[in-house]
């Protein structure tokens, strides 16, 4: 079992360079160590203080993730056309599409959002349906300004996530003349004076960014209103805006302490929307958003791994350890036939693993990703271990290291054979050996989550299928490593880190990691991730944040 | 025109801020040609970029591979066998032939490497990290050495030198473009890779990828023909500012809420709106002579999604791409007609990123030498029956081709007594060479190299040469922007840490 202590000494600062390299698992770069080939791997660095420091985490404005936005003008237009994809420049992962220290304001975003704010409010103005759903008011003349107000008000509130006043909707009504401007060659009403509130709301940095405030305590943490609780919350939780019960909560305090905020919380996981988000929370992190498959087979992949999540976080509820360990998975026909399973009753369903396979580490999804060179790589997949699933830092490749050619060696050798080669060659073995071991575990399996007994095409290339873990543990196949790392604690742990890291959009602080502990002590007792996630909102650090330090 | 008037008239803007008026009709000579008089012309200067090397993995520049069959050839290495002004165009250059006298060609150029030591701190003036993506990438943008693998310039990139210099002259000071709009790889992200213009170190320049946006944005306030058109233009235009205007007014109350970090994230979100505001704010263009508001675009062409395959069999399938053929198309139209205007007198067009991973069986279908690949697998042998260098070359003669249009157009329109081109210094900028990895700093023939890097500068403006082929002798990429800089204005003589232009350029 992991403990705290040896939490605290993973290395959780990325090196300057590194930053950069950790959006390429998978592809380009084999990420090892520091130095040149042959020096001895790089030490980690001393623990942190034991004393306890963590308040509360820092915080800054976030702009709102292409995702986000999108979700966004969802909930709030009930626009589903994705025009932030459409408009806006694309997001970084890192893995997460949310980490701030990325954003920065540019002309090309301004643009942007001028254009999409436009396009949004004309195509919402043109349908009337949702038009008079947003609107709330039928007006009784074009310069009805009661309905004007009214509406104004009740958009601002769901736009700008906040109590409004008069004060706030008065500068608005400046723009109820056009509504009623009499001029040759424009066919103005009512609705053209309301499209200008809306390009004037999405193009407002109120609505763009999750701006939080705080009111200071006498220990230098600040602490939230209701309103930016529930921003928190929903963006957390929904990857998407407040709804009104949500405001509702806001406004009457119910917000402001611990049982609140967990009874909103529960609340929301009963919602699609928790679904939705917790899906591409989980592609993000095990970076299967997308993969080196056609659409078809892909979407039956995606398929699969959400009706797992699903199964285990919402439908039973039970232990998260199963995404890893549960002996079904949830197949068609096709895809059935694909991983050559008994094919289910009804068309679709669930059906049981064979010896070999548990959990999500056997999906097509999860083994499609970090491939390379056409083919798995262990050197990625071993990476993919240690980094996504074990949460360490494993420093860039050497820089005489060009990692977008395959290991060299004879080519009529086996590809295992190969690595191994490469692995021993001029001093490559004290990184490798920390990667290489781990993908060969799980080489039987090929990135379509194919079983395979011998290299493509090369009956003599007898692939073993066995590996080991940092410290010597053995295991052949994705159920005897899901089971390593379960019993170790090693998945709960850096479960508990990723689910932190998003929630502060951006790269852990060291002193972060006192509160990921103790997350991590009780999610190992009580094994659930919904109440992972509900005991990081209960934290009073939830509630909190600091101004950054320069 | 007359001399005793300033050139440029300003509007004040809002903020106090001077901003550029479009060309005045009193500026105009009888022909509606703006700048009759020589030397008034403003000069204008752009990169077009190229996110790939120009040359494979084991094979020579004369070694090729197409449709399975091996075979020696030359002429498909982009730099000419001859130098001086008497060379044949190699495959890459052949889109040029129609201004074969309009641009200049630098081969041999190197960007320097210590290959005795990968130490960060041994990175030689100028010099690159031994690590070839990243470590390319600050030397060749800013002459700023790098010190590690990161996709960043360590310093000011050449075309926002010159935008400083033309500050506040043009509608806007510097046109940021990108064709590719997506990374087109799962489970990682551009990281850098997608910035071309910094404004300093490290403060990276994000540019449109959107060719309906960069068209709304310049040609926005062009006012249309006739009553009831200029009329709905009118109200539109008033509305968009009340509405930018009712933005902007919340500024100082919503800074005053906030901590020291959000004012500075925040004050840039609202300088940029200002910035937007003043753009709009200025009298409408008026479509005078050569320049004319272009045909609206359109919806820019679906972005594709993420590649099938890397390098493999799989990436026949139309994923990957985001038909950056018309993107690029229409973003030269852009910037053309944006110089012409006098919207922007500096532009930067990065059609593929840094190591791109665009899928090229589109663009080489077209060109009808089919190679299933991505871009950045081509240079590393990724279609098992089209390799080497014509491989390469094909993908790099697509990219060249866009900057030839570029350059016709420039080259077809009248200004003064000359061409917009003869006032402009247009420069064709590949990520990397062909020579000794840069890596390992031995292995021969690869294409992660910093060595026989090759720069193309086209036009005459300041005096610029253009013509030839110009042996750069192992001088530094940086030296051929040096010398296109100076020829759009620039008095100095260095580029972050690397110093000289290329005098041959010149002459």
């Amino acid at each position: 079992m992991t403990s705290p202590q040896a939490t605290a000494r993973r290395r959780i600062h990325y090196p300057e360079g590194v930053r950069a390299l950790t959006g390429l698992f998978g592809l380009a770069l084999v990420v090892g160590c520091k130095g040149q080939v042959g020096d001895p791997p790089a030490q980690n660095p001393p623990p942190p203080p034991t004393v306890s420091n963590y308040v509360a985490s820092e915080s800054v404005a976030r702009r709102l993730s292409q995702a986000e936005l999108d979700a966004t003008l969802a909930d709030l237009l009930l626009d589903t056309s994705g025009p932030a994809v459409r408009y806006l420049s694309e997001d970084e992962f890192s893995p997460y599409d949310n980490d701030y220290t990325l954003q920065q304001a540019s002309m090309a975003l301004i643009d942007g959002l001028e254009v999409l704010a436009g396009d949004v409010a004309d195509r919402l103005v043109e349908d009337s349906a949702r038009r008079d759903t947003v609107v709330g008011c039928t007006p009784e003349n074009d310069g009805d300004e009661d309905c004007f107000r009214a509406f104004t008000r009740r958009f601002l509130r769901r736009a700008f996530r906040r109590a409004i006043t008069d004060a706030d909707v008065e500068p608005y009504v400046a723009l109820l003349p056009y509504a009623t401007e009499q001029v040759e060659g424009v066919d103005n009403d009512f609705y053209t004076a309301v499209g200008l509130v809306i390009r004037a709301v999405l193009q407002d940095p109120e609505f763009l960014y999750r701006i939080e405030v705080g009111a200071e305590e006498a220990n230098g943490a600040r602490r939230l209103n209701g309103y930016e609780v529930a921003s928190r919350l929903s963006y957390f939780l929904w990857g998407s805006m407040p709804d009104d019960t949500l405001l509702d909560d806001a406004a009457a305090g119910r917000l402001d302490d611990a049982a609140g905020r967990r009874a909103a919380a529960e609340r929301m996981l009963g919602d699609a929307r928790a679904k939705r988000h917790l899906y591409r929370f989980h592609a993000m992190w095990l970076g299967y958003r997308t993969i080196p498959h056609g659409a078809e087979l892909a979407g039956r992949f995606n398929d699969e791994t959400n009706a797992l999540i699903d199964r285990v976080v919402f439908e039973e509820q039970r232990p998260y350890s199963d995404l890893f360990l549960l002996q079904e998975t949830f197949v068609d026909d096709m895809l059935a036939d694909h991983y050559g399973l008994e094919r289910p009753a009804d068309g679709s369903g669930w059906v049981a693993y064979d010896e070999d396979r548990a959990g999500i580490l056997s999906h097509g999804a999860v083994l499609a990703a970090f491939s390379k060179f056409t083919d798995t790589s262990p050197t990625q997949r071993g990476i993919f271990v240690r980094n996504r699933l074990m949460c360490d830092v494993i420093d860039s490749p050497p820089a005489n290291v060009d990692v977008d050619q395959p290991p060299e060696g004879d080519p009529d050798d086996c590809k295992t054979e190969r690595y191994l080669a490469h692995m021993g060659a001029s001093g490559c073995v004290g990184c490798h050996s920390q990667m290489d071991p781990i993908g060969f575990g799980l080489e039987r399996y090929d990135i379509a989550g194919q079983y395979r007994t011998h290299d493509d095409g090369r009956e003599e290339c007898t692939i073993e299928g066995v590996g080991n873990l940092p410290g010597g543990a053995t295991f052949s196949g994705p159920r005897e490593l899901a089971r390593l790392l379960t019993d170790s604690g090693e998945i709960q742990n850096c479960t508990a880190q990723q689910v932190f890291t998003y929630a502060v959009g951006r790269p852990l602080k060291p002193v972060e990691f006192e509160a990921i502990s103790k997350l991590t002590t009780s999610f190992l007792e009580h094994g659930r991730f919904d109440t992972l996630l509900l005991e990081h909102i209960a934290s009073d650090a939830f509630a909190l944040r600091l101004e950054p330090t320069p | 025109m007359s001399t005793s008037m300033k050139r440029r008239t300003f509007l004040r803007g809002a903020a106090g801020a001077a901003v550029g008026l479009p060309v005045l009709e009193c500026m105009l000579n009888t022909n509606g040609t703006a700048y009759a008089q020589a030397g008034t012309a403003p000069r204008r200067y752009a990169i077009v970029f190229a996110g790939q090397s120009i040359g494979g993995d084991h094979w020579a520049k004369n070694e090729n591979r197409i449709d399975g069959r091996n075979f020696t050839e030359e002429g498909h290495f982009i730099a000419p066998a001859a130098t001086g002004r008497d060379f044949v165009s190699t495959t890459p250059l052949t889109p040029l032939d129609t201004v074969r006298e309009q641009y200049s060609i630098v081969s041999n150029l190197r960007i320097p490497y210590d290959p005795n030591s990968t130490d960060p701190n041994n990175v030689p003036p100028g010099g690159a990290f031994r690590d070839f993506h990243g470590g390319g990438c600050s030397p060749l943008l800013s002459g700023m050495r790098s010190t590690s693998g990161s996709f960043r310039a360590n310093g000011i990139s050449s075309d926002q030198v010159i935008a400083n210099l033309n500050a506040n002259q043009a509608t806007i000071d510097a046109l940021v473009l990108r064709a590719q709009p997506s990374w087109y790889l799962a489970g990682s992200s551009y990281a850098g890779r997608q910035y071309l213009s910094y404004r300093a170190a490290n403060d990276r320049i994000e540019a449109q990828t959107s060719p309906q946006i960069a068209f709304t944005s310049l040609f926005g306030g062009f006012v249309p023909e006739g009553s009831e058109a200029a009329a709905r233009f009118d109200f539109e235009r008033r509305a968009r500012r009340s509405v930018l205007d009712l933005v902007s007014s919340k500024r100082q109350r919503l800074l005053a809420q906030v901590g020291a970090a959000d004012r500075i994230r925040l004050e840039q979100h609202f300088d940029e709106i200002r910035a937007l505001e003043q753009r709009v704010a200025m009298m409408p263009p008026i479509d005078a002579g050569a320049c004319q508001a272009l045909e609206d675009p359109g919806a820019d062409p679906a972005i594709g999604g993420n590649n099938a395959g890397s390098g493999s069999g799989d990436i026949a399938t139309n994923t990957g791409y985001s038909n950056e053929h018309e993107r690029t198309r229409l973003m030269c139209d852009l910037i053309h007609m944006a110089f012409v205007c006098d919207l922007t007198r500096v532009a930067t067009l990065q059609i593929t990123v840094f190591q791109s991973h665009m899928n090229v069986h589109p663009i080489t279908t077209m060109m009808g030498r089919p190679i299933l690949s991505d871009q950045h697998e081509v240079g590393h042998n990724g279609d098992a029956n089209n390799r080497g260098q014509l491989a390469v070359s094909t993908v790099l003669q697509w990219h060249v081709s866009h900057y030839a249009y570029l350059l016709e157009r420039l080259a077809s329109t009248q200004e003064g007594a000359g061409t917009v081109l003869d006032n402009s210094a247009i420069v064709f900028l590949p990520e990397g060479g062909h020579g000794r990895q840069l890596n390992d700093g031995s292995t021969e023939n690869q294409t992660h190299s910093t060595e026989n890097m090759v720069v193309l500068v086209a036009g005459r403006a300041g005096g610029l040469s253009p013509g030839q082929h110009v042996d750069g002798a192992g001088a530094h990429p940086a030296q051929a922007l040096i010398s296109a800089m100076q020829g759009a204005g620039y008095a100095g003589d260095s580029l972050g840490e690397v110093s000289g232009n290329i005098p041959e350029l010149f002459t």
